[in-house]
């Protein structure tokens, strides 16, 4: 038996990526880790804006009081219907339109362009051009619904707390299709054509072609999405901002919402740290939770 | 030729520091750069006609006027104070003035003033107004106006209807306005248009404060007349549905296009948007004063202020720029612009800029014209516990008695 050596590498080889990715590290450490410090810091004391002077240490007060704030439970409540609609409605919607993308039609390469729109279109323009929708005055919803005798008086569906929430949900599922849609394509145009040609031969209905092959062809590439827009929609305020600023009063709030209007406006930054942090912990909690089922699930 | 290499004296340094500092200086002074924030809600509007009037006349100050959006004005200024990013100067609403004295962010006016010519020019309660709790001047007004109640005289006619100078008169008008006009079952005039949203504490306070023995003092608004009011408001609401149903979530712009396209019969707003009722329903537009509710009257004195910030770079600049501004002639192009009315008296006197029926209102209406209390709390009640608790009661989540108390707890726990 012989053993071989490998030749030890060289300094500068084992230098050179560290110095190459320095620059991303460094600037994500200033952008990125730095406000988060910040922010836990800030949430250990107590930060009123317009009292700049004061920054009194006070521990977990702020988190205290936040686990006593029945707009906190509200707002979570919120997030959670939020993201558990949003993501599985924008996953299916995405499945479908890339199941169709991928089929052979005509202006095929132009509707696949299309589709793009909604991811494509800034959220503040997204969100007044849905405000306008579901304006109750004019809006095209409360029109159409009408017309087709689906109601019989116009709803407010921005100003009414049970549907507001939905309505907003609505407009987010509306946007975020394509991003799944897309990943999706590239996902079906990865899985070799063979598969389906031996599994047709072997009899193999459509659906079971897509159950057996195309669903565990994309789960890799589900997986990653869903986590992306798990994380992005969790974060997303601006469509809300814009469509409701959390109200009719409670009704829209979202956890990340309520630290933004706590801090922002109401200019206590101790406390909207505190409900920043908290939610962080949440949804890093979630995040590792998922990884691990996830990834044991594709293994 | 020979140079002889002169020794450096400590006097010759002196006098080559004094030098390099008088030319820095008048570099500086030449350099004078005045960032200016103001908020209009008109796009085209012509403050750069006034810059460059100011900068025409004051040679070696420049003025960066920058329009900020209304709805995050005040979020950005404190944010970017705070920052060391902030203006050198900016409009101002007297609500903000405690918070941005606690900040000492704002620098005091008293010794301009005293040296300025146009003092004088101004309108005398003004000031009076606009004074600081701590004696000081930090606020120049450069314009005001007073909430009023806009109405369709055509629809008013049409019900044979006079504009309500009581409540019940005004809950009468409204019942009676809220109608289905086109027979298809659905009502599509609504009698008033309330703002729920940002904003609207001035419709709220006007049928709801001006009652005897409601205001913002411990216990006015959980007294029966503070709690009577704003279940008044809600009985509107709820029982009359005599607003539009997106009332809740309403603003400024929906509250004036719902009233401009027909949808609602009244509002309440001030002479800054009449040239645009005007444009939109011409002759079919009046003004009158809110009506008089529970015995008294009550409504929104909408000041707006320039102000010097503590850490401007160049405050002498800064305070020639917003003395221009509140200058006669100045003023008045100011407020051509913004629709508002102008501070000084020779500006008054001409005034032109508006049709004579909302001058009128806003006249009829100064009597009783009021500011909400000049604390720190008023800016958390204007920007996030009114809004919050009025949506809420107008969709029944919280009673107007809870309303009340929380707004009461604001001020005066």
């Amino acid at each position: 038996m012989s053993v071989t050596s490998v030749p030890p590498v060289p300094l500068s080889r084992r230098v050179l990526p560290l110095v190459m990715l320095s620059p991303a590290v460094l600037v994500t450490l200033a952008i990125v880790f730095l406000p988060m410090v910040q922010a836990l810091w800030m949430s250990l004391h107590d930060y009123v804006l317009f009292r700049p002077k004061n920054f009194d240490f006070v521990g977990l007060k702020n988190f205290i009081a936040v686990w006593q704030d029945p707009v906190f439970w509200t707002s979570l409540r919120h997030t959670v219907i939020w993201i558990a609609i949003t993501v599985p409605a924008q996953m299916l919607l995405g499945l479908a339109t890339a199941l169709l993308l991928n089929q052979n039609f005509p202006w095929r390469g132009l509707a696949r362009a299309l589709v793009i729109i909604p991811w494509a279109l800034p959220s503040v323009v997204i969100a007044l051009m849905w405000v306008w929708i579901y304006d109750s005055n004019f809006g095209v919803l409360n029109e159409l619904m009408l017309r087709f005798n689906m109601i019989s008086a116009a709803i407010p569906w921005l100003a009414n707390p049970d549907t507001a929430l939905y309505a907003i949900i609505l407009t987010l599922t509306w946007q975020g299709f394509p991003f799944f849609a897309v990943m999706i394509l590239a996902g079906l145009q990865s899985i070799p054509q063979s598969y389906y040609e031996a599994a047709s031969i072997d009899g193999a209905s459509q659906f079971r072609q897509f159950w057996h092959i195309t669903l565990p062809g994309l789960s890799g590439v589900l997986m990653t999405a869903t986590l992306l827009r798990v994380i992005w929609v969790a974060n997303s305020i601006d469509v809300i901002y814009v469509m409701t600023g959390g109200g009719p009063g409670y009704s829209t709030y979202t956890l990340p919402l309520y630290a933004l209007v706590k801090a922002r406006t109401g200019l206590d930054y101790g406390y909207g740290s505190a409900l920043a942090v908290s939610f962080t912990i949440l949804l890093l909690g979630f995040v590792i939770l998922y990884l691990r089922r996830a990834g044991r699930n594709i293994a | 030729m020979t140079f002889a290499t002169k020794k450096t004296t400590p006097r010759r340094m002196t006098l080559a520091a004094a030098m390099l500092a008088g030319t820095a200086l008048a570099g500086a002074v030449q350099a004078a750069e005045v960032n200016f924030w103001y908020h209009f809600d008109n796009a085209d509007n012509p403050m750069s006609a006034l810059v460059e009037k100011f900068e025409a006349e004051n040679p070696g100050i420049t003025i960066n006027a920058e329009n900020v959006p209304w709805n995050s004005y005040y979020d950005q200024l404190y944010t970017s104070i705070v920052a060391g990013t902030g203006p050198d100067a900016a409009l101002v609403k007297l609500n903000a003035q405690p918070r941005l004295i606690e900040m000492g962010a704002l620098a005091p006016l008293d010794d301009w003033l005293a040296e300025w010519d146009g003092k004088a020019e101004v309108q005398d309660n003004l000031f009076t107004l606009t004074a600081a709790a701590d004696g000081a001047q930090y606020y120049l007004p450069v314009q005001y106006v007073i909430l009023y109640l806009y109405y369709r005289t055509d629809m008013f006619a049409e019900l044979g209807l006079t504009p309500p100078a009581t409540c019940d008169e005004f809950r009468e008008a409204a019942k009676a306005l809220t109608r289905d006009t086109d027979g298809d079952g659905q009502t599509d005039v609504y009698g008033f248009g309330f703002r729920g949203g940002k904003g609207g504490h001035d419709h709220w306070a006007s049928l709801t404060v001006s009652r005897d023995g409601a205001g913002f003092g411990p216990g006015e608004l959980t007294s029966e007349a503070g709690v009577a009011g704003t279940q008044f408001v809600l009985d509107l609401f709820q029982k009359d549905k005599v607003f539009p149903p997106s009332a809740p979530n309403d603003g400024f712009k929906e509250i004036i296009g719902a009233f401009q396209g027909g949808q609602t019969a009244m509002t309440i707003h001030h002479i800054g948007s009449s040239a645009g009722m005007v444009e939109a329903l011409g002759d079919k537009v009046a003004a009158t004063p809110v009506p008089e509710c529970g015995g008294g009257h009550w409504t929104s004195f909408g000041d707006e202020s320039t102000a010097v910030f503590s850490d401007a770079q160049d405050k002498e600049a800064a305070w020639k720029w917003i003395s221009f501004l509140s200058s006669p002639g100045n003023n008045a192009e100011f407020n051509k612009a913004t629709g508002q009315l102008p501070v000084t008296k020779s500006d008054s006197a001409s005034w032109d800029g508006h049709d004579k029926v909302f001058v009128d209102a806003t006249v009829a209406s100064l009597p009783y014209a009021q500011l909400l209390p000049n604390t720190s709390e008023t800016a958390d009640f204007a920007n996030t516990v009114w809004p919050v608790a009025m949506q809420r009661a107008l969709i029944g989540e919280i009673t107007a008695a809870e309303m009340n108390a929380e707004i009461d707890a604001l001020y005066n726990d």
